[in-house]
């Protein structure tokens, strides 16, 4: 039953995805100015919200082991078990937001000439602390990864909490500050949003698709973490009795 | 196609094909380490200290 329903998850899924793809390449229109370069537009940005949405996972699973971590041990191991995924899917979404973002930017931050020879990166309020968020949560794998002793989850649970404070940062960068970085889609001003109705579906069809994906790879990082959390605990237990 | 509209299309190429290649480079990644976690469990079952 377990298997049918991994199974069925997993094809709803490959589905989305594959009609988030047909949306963004074959039905919405191209842009007026950017043209085809534009439909990165489709994956950059759900990318991002993903990103976001799993770094406050990510957040809310530190804040639960911290909490429970003294009297509820095994709910704290699975909240940290959350926060590790959250953070992990995080990162390799935040990773595509800042591969794919200079590949756009720098065919439209573009100097001129036939050959294009546009900025790949820029300091820019929103993409640095972009990159510093990312900097933030792969020092937490890395912590996690290589730390050793009692306290890594604790210290790990807390450097989690501070980097998440960078969010906020990000999502409201280019309300803040004016840099390169276009203008935010949604909740950006009165002229925000996306008009035509084509792109705007082919952009929802992605946001559930990338969105799918994303709780697909969490909930199979949580299950690969939670297995080694038990057998890491029950090669405790045979070292005490033996 | 004018040379702008070529490069156009292969840096969209370039971005779908790289958000591809993280994601599922990552899935394997995970499949991986889940599948030797099995085994060191089973291995673990088998001959208990």
């Amino acid at each position: 039953m377990k298997k049918f329903a991994l199974g069925l998850c997993a094809a709803v899924t490959v589905a989305l995805m594959a009609w988030g793809f047909y949306q963004a390449i074959y039905v919405a229109p191209d842009e007026q100015t950017m043209h085809e370069v534009q439909r990165i537009f489709y994956y950059h940005v759900p990318s991002a919200m993903v990103a976001f949405l799993f770094f406050a996972i990510s957040l809310t699973g530190s804040i639960c082991f911290l909490a429970f971590r003294r009297n509820h041990p095994e709910r704290a191991q699975a909240s940290d078990a959350w926060a590790l995924a959250g953070a992990e899917v995080g990162v390799v979404f935040c990773t595509v937001v800042l591969i794919t973002g200079p590949l756009w930017g720098h065919r439209v931050w573009w100097g001129g000439g036939d050959w294009g020879h546009g900025t790949w990166w820029t300091w820019d309020p929103r993409l640095t602390t972009t990159l510093v968020l990312w900097l933030i949560y792969v020092s937490y794998l890395l912590l996690r990864r290589f730390a050793a002793g009692p306290q890594v989850q604790a210290l790990a649970a807390v450097l989690n909490i501070f980097g998440a404070l960078d969010v906020p940062i990000v999502y409201m960068s280019n309300r803040w500050w004016r840099g390169a970085h276009p203008a935010p889609v949604f909740g950006g001003g009165p002229d925000s949003g996306i008009k035509d109705p084509a792109m705007l579906h082919a952009f929802y069809w992605n946001i559930a698709a990338w969105l799918a994906w994303g709780l697909l790879l969490l909930a199979l990082r949580y299950h690969v973490e939670r297995q080694r959390q038990r057998l890491a605990a029950q090669q405790a237990q045979e070292a005490i009795e033996a | 196609m004018d040379t702008k509209a070529i490069l156009d299309h292969q840096f969209t190429v370039a971005a779908y094909a790289l958000t591809w290649a993280i994601q599922l480079g990552y899935l394997a990644w995970l499949g991986l380490r889940w599948r030797a976690q099995k085994r060191n469990a089973a291995r673990s079952a088998r001959n208990p200290r």
